[in-house]
């Protein structure tokens, strides 16, 4: 305990020392030169003479000034770098000679370039080095001309990656079928296109010192949370760390409860899930280079509901989603129900099933917690073994799993057959909570019950249960409480919890997590087909 | 502070291994008992225990004749029940677990001794539900009737019981007992228990092995028949079919049952009762107590042996009104056959007495059984004729 608390406040330190010795910080604040050379010189030796780093002298203005544009191999896109930079620059450089003055001050040849000259959308203004290397390492194109201590920062960013694809992890039958891509320019179209309100806003941060990740944070104003969408901002901000790999860094950092197996932040590579959550009053945080969108705040609830649910019929949703909490149970408390019940309470058994599982078990070896722990165990590492093993050798795996741990096993004596359907119900039914998070922290917990059992028998499943729903009652997710709507309780967010009704009758929004714009349609209203007119 | 910190985890960590797991047994060390017999051999007892042999009665692959029996026979002599209990692990390998007890069978010697200080334990012991049935061997002895396999249920415990729920249901005369009802019935004063008798035919000695389940009809055959008067704790005497029929009409305990109404000389017409309630009334009048009896059941028409015209209505009330005499006749018959022949309120004539005028019960109670000898019971029947079946006439008046 002591170890772990150490470790913790290690963690918590900032770590003030490694940005220093990485990068020589006095030359990145230094301002750019009026000279050409040397400006060339300072970013090569900045970024270490890297071959992927590409400076290309060029002569512009009708040949009178030398000129260089410097840029990231592979980061650029090199057809509009050619027509939209060097093109104009070099061949098309107007003709301003006749009619005005030349640029005879420095200032006023940049002007022109950047008024007259470059064809992009996109052009920022650098006078420090900083920003020149910042540019140059995240796909911009920097310009710079021989006397002048400024320059030019052209976004020209275009390198390979994934198209707009299905979501692999969050598949459905019905509703769309694109998702998220690793870059997070494309990710926040995708949002912008399902809502064209301008109160949908972003706020982007960057965040960590090495990777320079850049992270959204979208809402709609007017719906959000003022109070929540400070408290994000706030803990994003004192985020610090030197890298970024995917959104799962982030929600670790910003979550409020470390110790507990429940997730408080819920992620999805569905845009349709990530729009309907903002318009829901949530916040969603994009992180670049990964396609998981995280949402805040994130609810007990909401990982039993799956983007479906909203697209397929009410009564078919209700019924699906109440199977859901069912086999949450089950996966919950199906090996201990098991194990409390044949050890403990064989009278609660009906006598004909009484006889049909001692049969079973006779003879095998092991007291039936053993028997249990085996087999889920054996359960977790085919699961993960199926998880990382290259597709073709899975097929494999899942032969060899069901034959020798589903048939052998029991012809050997080892195991009885009614555990192993147990365990494969458990295992099962785990799947049927279409939250990943939420299904792992149940598929931990239930070890846990099963010692319970497999020690006071029914009445440690109880007394664990009442932990549980204790420690779950605890739980916050940015200050809304885990439970809601349950605990507390919401009567009116009860029409989208354990069922959902018919869309007209969904005329509010939940109400912890919006701000005061809690209203979706007016109350109660139903499209009605009117009655043909009479005539 | 940290130390104590950690000090609590430990503490409690280790509270789940304090436990210890104080009741733990797996399934395979159990031996399921799900029938018992009890008899009275001199002062001692003597348990007969049924334990089922789990994978003998299990549904196998393969359907392969079974090698031994699906129970085994555990039987000692003791000289209490509890001590029997526990000392029946000088027999068998696993504890003896009742909690899953089907059946439990008094021999016709311990019953007539008396079931009072064998109930005692039995009602007791936490490990004992009170969902089984009762009954008490009529003519033998509990062990016999243990010591037999059967067919179709594979045990014999079993098969004592659904027999006896099924045969509850449809089946007038049978009475089913379970723990709590007789334990109330002992306590209750004015109301004498009752159980119901089973009896053993054919040849004994082969009845306990595997030979006897390898024919169409074994040489040992279980069937019940009789009802058991009980005076206080003790057996004094029985009940034939007919007396077990007005016991069952007086006491409201009918669900389903033929019954036989003669229609023409010597021709009976059989009715099914459908439904049938009961109202006891008593009142004391003058210190004396007397009882109403009054029947309402609903009948249809299961087999006719008589030419009569069943289309017309004068001959569905002729029928009504015989079928009333009979129940009449049943009921009245019953009740003065144990009125005579016993003196003991199994109807429970005096419970009713007891709850119409409390203050005379007072009175009455102290001498209750010679009173009930002489009750005066009125019975009034009404039956109701509902349905004739998928034909109308009888088939003996069509034929030509």
């Amino acid at each position: 305990m002591g170890l772990l608390k150490k470790m913790l406040k290690r963690k918590q330190k900032p770590s003030s020392g490694s940005s220093g010795s990485m990068q020589n910080t006095s030359v990145q604040n230094a301002p750019l030169q009026a000279d050409l050379q040397e400006n060339i010189n300072q970013i090569q030796e900045a970024l270490g003479y890297c071959p992927d780093i590409m400076v290309r002298k060029i002569l512009i203005n009708k040949r009178q000034t030398r000129a260089a544009i410097v840029f990231t191999d592979g980061l650029i896109d090199a057809t509009a770098v050619e027509n939209s930079i060097l093109k104009p620059l070099m061949l098309d450089f107007p003709d301003n000679s006749s009619e005005e003055p030349p640029p005879s001050a420095a200032q006023d040849l940049l002007e022109f370039i950047r008024e007259s000259v470059l064809t992009v959308g996109e052009l920022q203004e650098l006078t420090d080095l900083k920003g020149a290397l910042d540019a140059v390492l995240s796909g911009n194109v920097v310009i710079l001309a021989d006397g002048y201590a400024q320059g030019f920062s052209v976004d020209m960013a275009g390198w390979e990656q994934r198209g707009v694809d299905e979501a692999t992890t969050e598949t459905a039958i019905r509703g769309p079928k694109e998702g998220f891509v690793e870059d997070i320019r494309i990710n926040t179209v995708l949002l912008r296109r399902k809502i064209k309100s301008p109160a949908l806003r972003w706020e982007t941060r960057i965040i960590g010192r090495v990777t320079k990740t850049n992270v959204a944070v979208m809402y709609i104003k007017g719906i959000v949370n003022e109070k929540i969408l400070e408290e994000v901002f706030l803990r994003l901000d004192s985020i610090d760390i030197d890298g970024i790999m995917d959104s799962g860094y982030i929600e670790e950092l910003i979550q409020d409860e470390t110790f507990t197996p429940f997730p408080t932040v819920i992620n999805s590579e569905r845009p349709d899930v990530v729009a309907a959550a903002l318009l829901e009053g949530r916040i969603a945080i994009l992180v670049d280079g990964t396609p998981f969108v995280l949402m805040v705040p994130a609810l007990f609830i909401q990982f039993f509901q799956a983007a479906e649910d909203y697209y397929h019929r009410s009564d078919v949703t209700s019924l699906i989603r109440l199977v859901r909490y069912l086999t949450f149970f089950i996966t919950l408390l199906g090996p201990s129900f098991y194990i409390a019940i044949t050890t403990f309470h064989q009278e609660m058994l009906p006598t004909p099933l009484l006889i049909s599982l001692a049969a079973q078990r006779e003879g095998v070896p092991f007291p039936a917690f053993v028997e249990a722990f085996i087999m889920e165990v054996a359960f977790e590492i085919l699961f993960e073994a199926g998880i990382r093993l290259p597709r073709a050798v899975g097929q494999a795996v899942s032969i060899v799993g069901t034959l020798v741990l589903g048939t052998a096993a029991v012809d050997a004596g080892l195991v009885s057959a009614a555990m192993v359907i147990v365990v494969s119900l458990t295992a099962i039914s785990s799947f049927l909570v279409p939250h990943f998070e939420l299904n792992i922290a149940i598929r931990m917990i239930r070890f846990v019950y099963m010692a319970l059992a497999a020690t006071f028998g029914l009445f440690g499943i109880i007394v664990g249960l009442l932990a549980l729903v204790l420690h779950m009652c605890s739980l916050r997710s940015f200050g809304v409480p885990y439970m809601t709507p349950l605990a507390p309780f919401v009567p009116s967010a009860q029409k989208d919890t354990f069922i959902r009704v018919p869309r007209w009758r969904m005329y509010t929004r939940p109400i912890l997590q919006a701000g005061q714009n809690k209203v979706r349609q007016q109350p109660p209203q139903k499209a009605k087909p009117k009655p043909p007119d009479k005539q | 502070m940290k130390r104590k910190l950690i000090l609590t985890l430990v503490f409690v960590m280790l509270l789940p291994l304090l436990g210890g797991c104080w009741n733990h047994r797996e399934l395979n060390q159990l031996a399921i008992a799900l029938g018992l017999g009890i008899d009275k051999v001199g002062d001692k007892y003597r348990l007969s225990v049924q334990v089922v042999d789990p994978e003998q009665v299990a549904a196998k692959k393969g359907g392969a004749a079974a090698e031994r029996t699906p129970v085994i026979l555990y039987s000692l002599t003791a000289d209490s029940v509890f001590e029997a209990v526990r000392k029946m692990t000088i027999a068998s390998p696993r504890q003896i677990y009742p909690a899953h007890l089907r059946i439990l069978v008094f021999g016709e010697s311990a019953a007539r001794d008396g079931i009072g200080k064998i109930l005692d334990v039995i009602s007791r012991n936490w490990e004992f539900r009170t969902d089984f049935f009762i009954i008490v061997a009529k003519g033998t002895t509990a062990f016999d009737i243990m010591d037999s396999l059967t067919q179709l249920e594979k045990i014999p415990a079993m098969k004592l019981f659904s027999s006896l729920r099924t045969s509850d249901k449809i089946w007038g005369p049978t009475t089913s007992v379970t723990l709590d009802k007789l334990v109330t019935q002992l306590i209750t004063k004015g109301k004498e228990p009752v159980l119901t008798g089973i009896q053993s035919f054919g040849d004994r000695s082969i009845g306990g092995t595997l030979e006897n389940v390898k024919r169409t009809k074994p040489a040992e055959r279980l069937r019940y028949g009789g009802l058991a008067v009980f005076k206080r704790d003790k057996l004094i005497g029985w009940l034939n079919q007919r007396d077990s029929l007005g016991y069952a009409y007086v006491n409201d305990i009918i669900r389903s049952t033929p019954n036989r109404v003669p229609c023409s000389k010597g021709r009976n017409i059989m009715l099914d009762v459908i439904r049938s309630k009961t109202k006891m009334k008593g009142d004391v009048v003058n210190g004396k107590p007397r009882i109403k009896v009054m029947v309402r059941q609903e009948v249809n028409v299961e087999e006719v042996h008589c030419k009569i015209d069943l289309m017309k209505p004068e001959t569905i009330s002729e029928l009504e009104k015989k079928a009333n005499q009979h129940v009449k006749a049943l009921i009245e018959h019953a009740v003065k056959t144990v009125q005579k022949k016993y003196k003991a309120d199994i109807f429970g004539f005096g419970e009713e007495i007891h709850r119409s005028d409390p203050k005379a019960w007072k009175k009455l109670k102290d001498n209750w059984d010679a009173k009930f000898a002489q009750l005066p019971v009125t019975v009034e029947v009404d039956t109701k004729i509902r349905r004739l079946g998928t034909v109308g006439n009888p088939l003996i008046k069509e034929i030509k």
